[in-house]
């Protein structure tokens, strides 16, 4: 599902933050993304959804090579990748259901099928009876459960997350983290960049940790893949 | 999945219906764009209000054009030539010469003036005629009056054909009264040039009032653009609102625009015929008929259309997420 091949990313100010990454995600796989800040984390993240392009190697996103897409497909791209942002990104100025159904208003599906989606992702995460509240009006968990059901009321194959649980206590952040594991068992393949490195232990699940932009060995890698 | 650019499973089903939504989607951002703005309807007024005023100028000057140029157009008849006839011509050559020219395409009637009848004339209504009395012989020409075509309108045929009468030998010099029609036409002529450039000024400066607007607009929008282009909103997504937004205040503007200028019609009127009738003319300021109504509408649409285009396509590449 996802392809890294010798990835480098050197940023105009010569800093380099991704050094010769090569590891591959297989469709339906959950892994997390570990290391200090800095470490290169969000670049990685960044040159999947293309709001940066890599200066060296190659990364595949199903069968397709991100650097032979042109500026103007990059929208089509991101419909079939599901982002959930730290500090959520949420539209304040309108309701759960309408931040939900921005993706597929985007998309141009029409009205009734855009209902019909969004409570079903609102569903899933169970927040089907606040769809009509605005984010000011519901919790920091809440928040992030709309985040996590926009990013899939497309059914995209792929869902990326920064940080999601960065702001959470440690049983919102199991219970956000399940919601993940649950989407990777119904065949999306779930990246998570985190630093809650308890959490991860606890799930068992494969761990890419970045050190100075380069892929470290890791202690967890042994247990991935049983999930 | 094998190419996440094309579309997948649930797109595919809805292609029939693409032409639909995209129209839904069309109306559904200008209805939600129309309402945000009369939710703020202080601030949608003043722009609206100045896109207006800058719109009443030139057009009340294009509106005082066209009345000036009614004028010049319907002179009908005022413009005569008088050909001046050589002394030697006998009155009867005069005469023969005076019919003949009657007869030409070109010519609607020419009226022969004997100098003899002339100088009657001349004595019987002049107070010091007498002293006609001690010049040795008359000192009038025959002269042979002619009323051009009623086809022949602008000032320049009426010259030419002046000029072609010239040609004629037995004539020594022609009178052409047509001098005010002239300068009239000159004067619409640089009054048209100086509303083209008040008019490009004032277009100019709806176009950055609009443009700022927009900006502001883009500003206070910037997060909402971020996470539409996270989500896969493309740039055309992007831009509509605004691009409506700026369509709604020229609108809004032209129409603004529209009832200032029938107030100042109606302000202006009646001291311009006050001073039309001191000269015993019947000027009128035209008014905004339909078609000026539409065309000041057009004017205000796609001027408020291509100043957010401009600052949308300025400031919206600025806006990436990071």
């Amino acid at each position: 599902m996802i392809k890294f091949e010798h990835v480098c990313k050197r940023y105009e100010d010569g800093h380099e933050a991704l050094n010769d990454v090569s590891f591959s995600l297989s469709r339906g796989e959950m892994a997390f993304l570990t290391g200090h800040s800095g470490a290169g984390k969000s670049t990685l993240l960044k040159l999947i959804m293309l709001m940066e392009r890599s200066s060296k190697g190659n990364i595949f996103v199903g069968d397709q090579n991100l650097s032979k897409i042109p500026k103007r497909q990059i929208p089509y791209f991101r419909r079939h990748v599901g982002v959930v942002f730290q500090n959520h990104r949420l539209l304040y100025d309108r309701s759960v259901f309408d931040n939900v159904a921005l993706p597929l208003e985007i998309s141009g599906m029409n009205h009734r099928d855009v209902g019909r989606r969004v409570r079903a992702a609102l569903d899933k995460v169970g927040l089907l009876s606040k769809e009509k509240l605005t984010p000011i009006q519901i919790s920091g968990g809440e928040q992030q459960r709309v985040g996590i059901a926009r990013a899939v009321v497309n059914k995209p194959p792929l869902l990326l997350a920064d940080e999601p649980t960065g702001n959470l206590d440690p049983t919102l952040s199991a219970e956000i983290m399940n919601l993940f594991s649950e989407f990777s068992q119904v065949g999306v393949t779930v990246l998570i960049a985190s630093h809650d490195l308890a959490l991860i232990h606890h799930m068992h699940y494969r761990v890419i940790q970045l050190n100075k932009g380069q892929i470290m060995a890791s202690p967890f890698t042994e247990s991935a893949g049983d999930a | 999945m094998t190419d996440p650019t094309r579309s997948t499973g649930a797109n595919s089903a809805q292609k029939p219906n693409a032409a639909k939504n995209y129209f839904k989607h069309h109306s559904s951002v200008a209805k939600s764009t129309f309402f945000s703005q009369l939710n703020r309807p202080i601030s949608s007024f003043f722009t609206c209000a100045v896109i207006g005023i800058a719109l009443v100028l030139p057009c009340l000057l294009i509106l005082i054009l066209i009345s000036i140029q009614s004028i010049s157009q319907n002179w009908d008849g005022s413009a005569q030539i008088t050909l001046v006839l050589h002394k030697h011509i006998s009155a009867l050559d005069a005469g023969v010469l005076a019919n003949d020219m009657g007869k030409k395409q070109s010519i609607n009637s020419s009226r022969f003036i004997d100098k003899d009848i002339a100088l009657d004339t001349f004595r019987a209504k002049f107070e010091f005629a007498d002293a006609i009395d001690f010049l040795d012989e008359n000192p009038l020409p025959h002269i042979i009056v002619v009323t051009p075509n009623e086809a022949i309108k602008s000032v320049e045929h009426i010259e030419q054909l002046k000029n072609s009468l010239l040609t004629n030998p037995e004539i020594e010099s022609a009178l052409l009264d047509v001098m005010w029609v002239q300068r009239l036409n000159s004067i619409t002529k640089m009054l048209e040039r100086a509303i083209w450039v008040i008019a490009s000024m004032l277009a100019l400066s709806v176009i950055l009032v609009l443009g700022n607007t927009i900006r502001l607009a883009i500003e206070s929008r910037k997060e909402e653009i971020i996470v539409v282009k996270l989500v896969g909103g493309t740039d055309h997504f992007v831009r509509r609102p605004f691009l409506y937004m700026g369509t709604f205040f020229g609108l809004g503007g032209s129409i603004l625009g529209w009832i200032l200028i029938q107030i100042v019609i109606y302000l202006l009127n009646q001291p311009i015929q006050e001073l039309a009738t001191s000269y015993q003319s019947d000027f009128n300021l035209s008014g905004m008929n339909f078609e000026s109504t539409l065309l000041l509408l057009l004017l205000g649409v796609s001027l408020g259309w291509f100043g957010s285009w401009i600052a949308v396509k300025k400031h919206l590449s600025d806006i990436e997420p990071d």
